[in-house]
């Protein structure tokens, strides 16, 4: 009797420890769960496809998570928390633009060149990395690249299906007009009890205003116009979104600072229009290619709206590279966050 | 306790009623109005040796469900949404109405009253090859995950794996053809390292490197002759790239192909100038049913991609000679794409000889990703062709294979949406007219509608090949590959 009594308290001891360390987990680790859920996954798969989570997995599961909510604010803080991956990076630019400050704020963070804009899917790229690689794509309104890596993220999610997968096709679908595929997804969704209402309000038929204009501003950036393109050409899709829509400035802020980051500054003064979009980081630029050119003049600055303090401080740049023979040791402090720091000292990781 | 019992009784329905699948689909603006029942299988021809056709009704506001079916004084009844059968029920019906029509009677609850309509499924005595195999594939660009080969038995539901992904270490592998139905003469290729053609010859698997130096690539499209010594095959450089316009997708064109074919006795590889100019591009080529013939698809060469849509290909046949293996002769324009204005794919001769069977899309060589594309049906006796009205669809019809009867075939389409390519069977009388398409029946009536991947080139075979997927894995892992010089 008495042993019964023992293993009954022991079964109850262990119930409740492995209770108290779900909860543990649960508290510690709330974006993995909440990233399995939307792949439609037990705890115990996601563990098995990704691994234990870690303090670096949960952030970059919490920016995907975030990011796939718009929650814009809450990108940038977990961002903030990111030991320079180029997921972060990605993530870091993506809240940026969304707030219309990509360039002001660009080289505030580590940049992993291009890599940091838009994350490369290919056969050596990690699932997880393609299954975020759509949001760009999506944010800057460009459906064929949102759907194609929402495909992707799906072929390789462990369950091969998913929510987070499925709402993002649905939308695609939706603003490209797509009703026929669009319904597929959601009428995947509607099975689900947590994306029901979300899947029900969807529905052409049941689009409320706020809705049916935000279908509306996403379809007035998509290009009209038929182009054949290969799967990575980043640039090209951008000069496409901007013949479609010239006031797509997250395009051009996208186009111009991928032009940037790849030192490519001729590639920026044809695609740079002053009227267009302005930050610090494009006067920056503009100085070392009107400098190179012979082109420091009232005229050329008056043009491209370039102020004088910022004159001053490219020429205050100059001289200490100069005095130090192109040594960076006196220029990390002051210059650090400048365009010319990057331009001259920014080196590409060989891993890339 | 009768209290508590009622309790538990009632919470279970409810929770049972919770758990059901939600099924409905809205109807509205622009969206997928669906037909009354799903599959669409009223007014459908079906072979007499079909497996169960379960299907579900689609009216969101339906309720107590009945379906009666009779025939021939045999009745039967299935109540609710889904109407699910028992095999044996299926068959003895099925039996009855061999040569003729099974009556149905649909009849439901709505809030603006009782619904009722009939119908009918018409019992063809011509039965269809019993086994089809498919690639299950998800859409996936460049890459691919989990991919398996499958057969499925159309007499019921079972299912086996040929090739899959557990065997073959998660290997991309290429559709499974057989040669006019034959489930003793297919093939079918697992790419990368340790990879290459496998032939199945009477259930003997062989692993086979059909490539030489004047070769661009490795084979790629092609078919096996029906005396089994000779494979026909076009060598592609393939290239995977993107439309910008809204309802167009992936595009897939090709920079360069030629011809080449494989001798499966001699283990050697046979090239013809005429066949690999850089000025032409061939593709897609076929046996004639008598062996004696190879049907292909032809383009001049153009600058790509900026000339995709001017890539036009034509259907040509040429001869050959089934004792040397030679192709070339005087070619036949069967039916000329630039004239056309229009893009032919993927000949298939019926193997009784009588049919040429192609795809017809507006321009290039990838139509599962036009939704354009249409059937055409070439009557070889006469060289008539015309689209298959009745079959085709507002979206992407094609990789059709025909049964070793030459009364059936199958086709994947991907009407609805769009998307994700579903087997559809066709009955094609001896006059060329041909019957509503049904789609291949599942256990699971909602089946599709989960389904996630497509079921690519769907080839039917009149037995099951005498293989399956750990015979595949072994051939893969422990065989060495055949090199063809």
């Amino acid at each position: 009797m008495k042993a019964r009594r023992i293993i009954g308290i022991a079964i109850a001891v262990l119930a409740l420890a492995a209770g108290a360390s779900q909860v543990w987990f649960f508290l510690r680790y709330p974006y993995f769960r909440r990233y399995a859920a939307m792949n439609g996954v037990s705890l115990r798969q996601a563990r098995k496809a990704w691994g234990h989570p870690s303090d670096i997995s949960e952030v970059a599961m919490g920016l995907a998570v975030e990011a796939s909510l718009e929650n814009w604010d809450a990108v940038e803080a977990l961002a903030a928390e990111d030991r320079k991956s180029e997921l972060g990076t990605y993530y870091y630019n993506l809240s940026n633009a969304v707030k219309g400050q990509l360039p002001d704020r660009l080289l505030d963070y580590y940049q992993p060149f291009e890599r940091g804009l838009f994350l490369p899917v290919g056969e050596k790229t990690q699932p997880f990395v393609i299954a975020c690689a759509g949001d760009v794509w999506w944010t800057l309104g460009y459906m064929p690249l949102a759907e194609r890596d929402a495909m992707l993220g799906m072929l390789f999610s462990p369950a091969h299906t998913g929510s987070r997968y499925l709402r993002r096709l649905a939308e695609t679908n939706l603003v490209k007009g797509d009703y026929e595929a669009a319904s597929k997804y959601l009428g995947m969704l509607l099975n689900s009890r947590a994306d029901r209402k979300w899947a029900q309000e969807r529905f052409p038929d049941a689009w409320n205003p706020e809705y049916r204009r935000r279908i509306e501003d996403m379809r007035a950036l998509m290009p009209q116009f038929d182009m054949v393109h290969g799967m990575d050409q980043a640039q090209l899709v951008l000069r496409m979104l901007l013949t479609a829509n010239s006031s797509n400035r997250m395009a051009l802020d996208y186009l111009l600072c991928n032009d940037l980051l790849t030192k490519d500054i001729d590639a920026f003064v044809a695609d740079y229009n002053p009227s267009l979009t302005d930050s610090h980081l494009y006067d920056e630029a503009m100085l070392i290619f009107l400098a190179a050119k012979g082109g420091v003049n009232r005229e050329n600055l008056e043009h491209y709206h370039i102020p004088a303090g910022t004159l001053e401080r490219f020429n205050r740049f100059v001289l200490i590279y100069k005095q130090d023979g192109g040594a960076m040791k006196n220029l990390t402090e002051e210059f650090g966050k400048s365009y010319w720091y990057y331009f001259y000292f920014a080196q590409r990781n060989e891993k890339q | 306790m009768k209290n508590s019992n009622a309790i538990i009784l009632l919470l279970s329905l409810l929770l049972l009623s919770c758990s059901r699948a939600y099924d409905v689909r809205p109807s509205g603006e622009g969206t997928f109005r669906p037909a009354a029942v799903f599959p669409d299988y009223r007014e459908v021809t079906v072979p007499c040796n079909i497996a169960p056709l379960n299907f579900y009704y689609t009216d969101a506001g339906g309720s107590r469900f009945v379906t009666r079916f009779s025939c021939d004084g045999l009745s039967y009844t299935l109540r609710g949404r889904d109407a699910v059968w028992k095999e044996k029920a299926w068959k003895k019906l099925l039996e009855a109405a061999k040569g003729s029509d099974i009556q149905v009677v649909s009849s439901y609850r709505t809030a603006s009253g009782p619904v009722s309509f009939q119908w009918s499924v018409h019992v063809s005595a011509d039965p269809i090859d019993g086994y089809l195999t498919y690639r299950l594939i998800e859409p996936g660009f460049e890459v691919w995950d989990d991919l398996e080969i499958l057969e499925r038995n159309l007499e019921n539901f079972d299912t086996r794996a040929i090739s899959d992904w557990r065997n073959t270490g998660n290997k991309c592998m290429n559709c499974h053809i057989h040669s006019q139905g034959r489930g003793d003469l297919s093939m079918f290729y697992i790419r990368g390292e340790g990879g290459g053609a496998i032939l199945n010859r009477g259930g003997a698997l062989r692993k086979l490197t059909l490539r030489d130096s004047a070769m661009i690539s490795s084979t790629v499209y092609g078919e096996i002759h029906p005396g089994g010594r000779w494979g026909v095959f076009s060598t592609n450089k393939i290239i995977p790239a993107m439309h910008s316009a809204a309802f167009k997708r992936m595009e897939v064109y090709d920079s360069a192909s030629d011809l080449c074919v494989a001798d499966f006795d001699g283990n050697r590889m046979l090239t013809f100038p005429a066949y690999a100019r850089e000025d032409v591009f061939e593709t897609f080529p076929v046996f004639s049913a008598d062996g004696n013939s190879v049907y292909y698809c032809a383009s001049g060469a153009a600058r790509l991609p900026v000339g995709l849509e001017q890539m036009r290909y034509s259907l040509v046949r040429v001869p050959f000679d089934p004792e040397t293996g030679e192709l070339g002769g005087p070619a036949d324009t069967l039916w000329s794409g630039p004239a056309h204005h229009a893009s032919v794919c993927h000949p298939k001769a019926s193997p009784d000889g009588r049919w040429l069977l192609f795809t017809v899309a507006g321009y290039g060589t990838f139509p599962i990703n036009h939704r354009e594309c249409d059937l055409y049906l070439m009557d070889l006796a006469t060289g008539e062709a015309f689209p298959l009205d009745e079959v085709n669809s507002d979206k992407s019809d094609t990789y059709h294979s025909w049964s070793s009867s030459s009364k059936w075939f199958v086709f994947a389409s991907k009407r609805g949406d769009g998307l994700y390519g579903k087997p559809y069977f066709i009955h094609v009388a001896p006059d060329g007219s041909t019957t509503k398409p049904f789609l291949l029946p599942q256990r699971d009536p909602h089946f599709y509608d989960n389904m996630l991947r497509s079921f690519n080139v769907p080839d039917l075979g009149d037995a099951p090949v005498g293989f399956d997927a750990v015979e595949t894995g072994r051939i893969l892992r422990d065989v060495p590959s055949e090199q063809f010089d």
